[in-house]
């Protein structure tokens, strides 16, 4: 399975920062309980099992939000009981819940994000932005590990020589590591001059460069992309008119369940879905598939 | 018409008064294989540099350089990019970044390429080189083997019509080399295009080149056929050194005409000859000297989960001998040397050194006067900005020793090289000054990773003579090599190093003639008329005509 992952990055990268957006500040009832059932069901089909474990992480969380908000908050009207003299309402318990509920959403929708936009997918969104930036990142990720197995190996051979930085006094043990690290620069730089050969024999510096990468753009990341904007747009419209807005001060708002409300719920829910939608819709077109081979 | 044209070229560096090229008078023709050779310091380098402009070094040149009949000062950039291809001798420090795809691309990002053709290009040249399994992989997870090839893929994927390569295989073990000659002979034999190679390891270049250019002191002695170079060369001449052994056999015959370069015809030519055997005298095995370091059922793993490197590894070193370990690349025979040195840890077995366990040792006392390693990389032991301050540093504070100092830079022939910088010494001196360095410590044993990877001809052999007589000063001295030609002529035993222990071990006649295909080339060409010859020094003695 795993097919929404295979999508654009541009796509993966707008549809997450759409959905952050919105979970972040839509405070409506409706909504957080959308988002949220959405963000759980999307990080189960992702992670699995793993997902469970992580629960221990968010459900304290969740707990500890929840119980904060009535104990500072005291507005409200329903005063519930009091608690050292100060009011414990339910609007600022409810509030309380609510942003539980938010900030665990958004805490699972980046996880999601974590587990689908890998580092080459994001190095590549930042090449479209700066070619240049991009090849330094590049370039850098190829010395780290180079420089980490050198500095191993020039420690190893000064220890034969009696320059051993993990025994001794103090002051031997920094002779020996700033040793250790001036070896290192002049080693870096001797051969840094065998890179600059090599990238100027390829022509670096000759021209604009353009800049390639394995990602290519299909019909279906500009339909699901058109899609999202769509839902968004919709979504947006629907918040101007009012579906999104709910006060849980002084005294909580009721949940309009008008046509229009409703229209504007399900339009959430269908951009919540995707995701899941396409892992689904995937996973029985593989056993209609496998039944019909 | 000639690809190159190079007429009558000197160049001269700034602030040099020396001519490091005098007067080169060169035609390239489309389409030819030639092997540019020479002793390091000779010019060639300098030579194949001047035919990439990019990478021309910095100096006053004289004489004109003609691409396809244009001066190369002239040539529109993108064309002397794309047309004319440079490999150079790291495989290392010539990847740029971080993963082969983005590396294959490189060039053609720079020459401003759209995606749609980089995309196919590339495509092309990963499937021409069987690099499909390894696209997507990080540069870091290669073989030094693998990341030639990439180099020269990243090269190839700009449709050059030259390749200028500067001792590409050096830093690669014999059969990535191997490969890698073979894939530049299909280039050549497939495509069409034009390659000038610089080489030391001739054995299999020799063979698939059309033609051998032979320079000395910033001059062309020799521009023709490989099989008729020998003629030119004046006899103990050191490049003899380095041609392949069917030429160096047919050389010390005394033979004139086209020699026999490979292997197969060398067979042929030896089995021509009319030659009376002499039985050769048998070296007895040095095993009745006390024994100075043993490694007992060691074995080792870098991380809990990995794979075990040394399974149960045994070895003794016998007091005053030369003994080599060899083996495949990443076999794991250089962990094996940093184990028996105590720079890894086993977790299970001991190293003895003298009756007593490695660990008992205190560093200080482990690394004076008992072991010195001369790792693979020489410069992880250079600090100073002079040789001098260098070996001056290992002995501050001692009057006494400087003698010793003075005898060591003269047995080691560095006495020129005292007021340079050790990163401007070629390779092999390089490795001299390290030897100079840990010898300071005036050690028991001496260990060397793969001492001869790098090297010229000229300077193995003087690495071997320095290591004859620092053995009979009573040095132990433990190699770690895949050189086998090396291994067969110097050492005292050969041990051979597979899946984490010592399959076989015994003196180098017995060990090589026992083997048929890992066994030096002269053992291979000389089978079937001569049972124990193993070097060419063996071959002529064993057929002197009476």
């Amino acid at each position: 399975m795993r097919v929404f992952e295979k999508y654009h990055p541009i796509v993966l990268f707008s549809y997450f920062a759409v959905i952050i957006f919105m979970t972040m500040f839509f405070m409506h009832p409706v909504y957080l309980a959308i988002t949220l059932i959405g963000a759980m069901s999307l990080n189960l089909v992702l992670n699995g099992r793993d997902f469970f474990k992580s629960l221990k992480m968010y459900i304290p969380v969740f707990l500890l939000i929840m119980i904060i908000n009535p104990l500072i908050s005291h507005n409200g009207e329903m005063v519930l009981f009091y608690m050292n003299d100060n009011r414990i309402t339910l609007e600022a318990i409810l509030y309380g819940l609510a942003m539980a509920t938010m900030l665990v959403s958004v805490m699972l929708w980046c996880s999601c994000y974590n587990s689908v936009m890998t580092s080459d997918k994001f190095l590549y969104l930042f090449s479209r932005v700066s070619p240049v930036f991009s090849l330094v990142l590049s370039i850098t990720m190829r010395l780290i590990p180079r420089f980490t197995y050198q500095l191993k190996l020039i420690g190893q051979s000064q220890k034969t020589i009696g320059m051993d930085y993990t025994i001794g006094s103090l002051w031997h043990r920094i002779r020996c590591i700033m040793q250790i690290l001036s070896i290192l620069i002049t080693w870096a730089l001797e051969n840094a001059i065998e890179t600059a050969d090599s990238m100027k024999a390829r022509g670096y510096g000759l021209q604009k460069r353009t800049t390639f990468s394995l990602f290519v753009f299909e019909k279906r990341d500009g339909i699901l992309l058109a899609v999202i904007f769509l839902l968004f747009v919709i979504s947006g419209i629907g918040s101007l008119l009012g579906s999104t807005t709910f006060y849980f001060y002084p005294a909580l708002t009721g949940i309009s369940s008008t046509l229009k409300h409703l229209f504007f719920y399900s339009v959430y829910a269908m951009l919540i879905v995707i995701p899941v939608g396409i892992e689904l819709v995937e996973g029985l077109k593989w056993r209609y598939l496998k039944s019909t081979m | 018409m000639a690809i190159f044209e190079i007429n009558d070229v000197s160049f001269q560096y700034p602030n040099d008064e020396q001519l490091v090229l005098q007067n080169i008078q060169l035609y390239v023709e489309q389409g030819e294989f030639i092997v540019l050779v020479g002793q390091s310091g000779c010019g060639k380098s300098t030579l194949l540099r001047q035919l990439k402009r990019e990478l021309a070094p910095h100096g006053q040149r004289n004489g004109s350089i003609k691409y396809n009949g244009i001066p190369l000062e002239e040539l529109d950039p993108k064309i002397a990019t794309s047309d004319i291809g440079f490999v150079l001798q790291n495989p290392e420090n010539q990847v740029v970044t971080d993963k082969v795809w983005h590396e294959l691309s490189f060039g053609l990002e720079s020459l401003g390429m759209d995606t749609p053709t980089i995309r196919r290009r590339v495509a092309e040249m990963a499937s021409f080189f069987g690099m499909h399994t390894w696209f997507r992989q990080k540069t870091v997870e290669l073989s030094g083997g693998q990341k030639q090839k990439l180099n020269l893929a990243s090269i190839m994927v700009m449709q050059p019509k030259v390749l200028l390569l500067d001792e590409p295989t050096s830093q690669l073990d014999p059969i990535a080399a191997m490969e890698f000659i073979a894939t530049l002979h299909r280039l050549n034999e497939e495509l069409g295009i034009t390659i000038i190679l610089i080489e030391h390891r001739l054995e299999e270049v020799l063979p698939v080149a059309d033609r051998v250019i032979v320079m000395e002191q910033g001059q062309i002695i020799y521009d023709g056929s490989p099989r008729l170079a020998l003629a030119s060369l004046p006899q103990n001449h050191t490049m003899i050194q380095a041609l392949p052994t069917a030429m160096r056999v047919f050389h010390a015959f005394n033979q004139t005409g086209e020699a026999p370069l490979t292997i197969k015809e060398g067979q042929k030519w030896l089995a021509a000859q009319h030659i009376e055997k002499v039985k050769l005298i048998e070296e007895p095995l040095g095993t009745n000297r006390p024994i100075l370091m043993e490694a007992k059922n060691i074995s080792f793993r870098y991380e809990r989960d990995s794979e075990d490197i040394l399974r149960s590894f045994q070895l003794q070193v016998y007091e005053g001998e030369i003994l080599t370990i060899l083996g495949g690349n990443g076999t794991g025979k250089s962990t094996a040397l940093k184990v028996l040195a105590g720079l890894e840890k086993p977790y299970r077995g001991d190293v003895h050194i003298k009756g007593k366990k490695l660990q008992k040792y205190s560093n200080a006392e482990l690394y004076r006067n008992v072991i010195a390693v001369l790792p693979q990389d020489p410069r992880t032991l250079f600090v100073e900005k002079k040789v001098k301050d260098e070996l001056s540093k290992m002995v501050h504070g001692k009057k006494e020793v400087d003698v010793q100092l003075k005898e060591l830079i003269a047995l080691l022939e560095i006495g020129h090289l005292l007021e340079r910088h050790p990163y401007d010494l070629s390779g092999g001196e390089q490795q001299k000054v390290a030897l100079a360095k840990v010898l300071l410590l005036e050690p028991q044993l001496l260990l060397l990773d793969e001492p001869t990877k790098g090297i010229d001809a000229f300077a193995k052999q003087s690495l071997a003579n320095l290591l004859k007589s620092l053995q009979r000063k009573g040095l132990t001295v433990v190699i770690v090599t895949h050189d086998i030609e090396f291994s067969a002529m110097y050492s005292e035993r050969c041990a051979l190093f597979f899946d984490g222990n010592i399959v076989s071990c015994d003196n180098p006649r017995a060990f090589y003639s026992g083997n048929r295909f890992y066994t030096t080339a002269a053992h291979r060409m000389s089978r079937h008329v001569l049972d124990q010859a193993i070097t060419c020094e063996d071959v002529v003695a064993s057929c002197r005509e009476m």
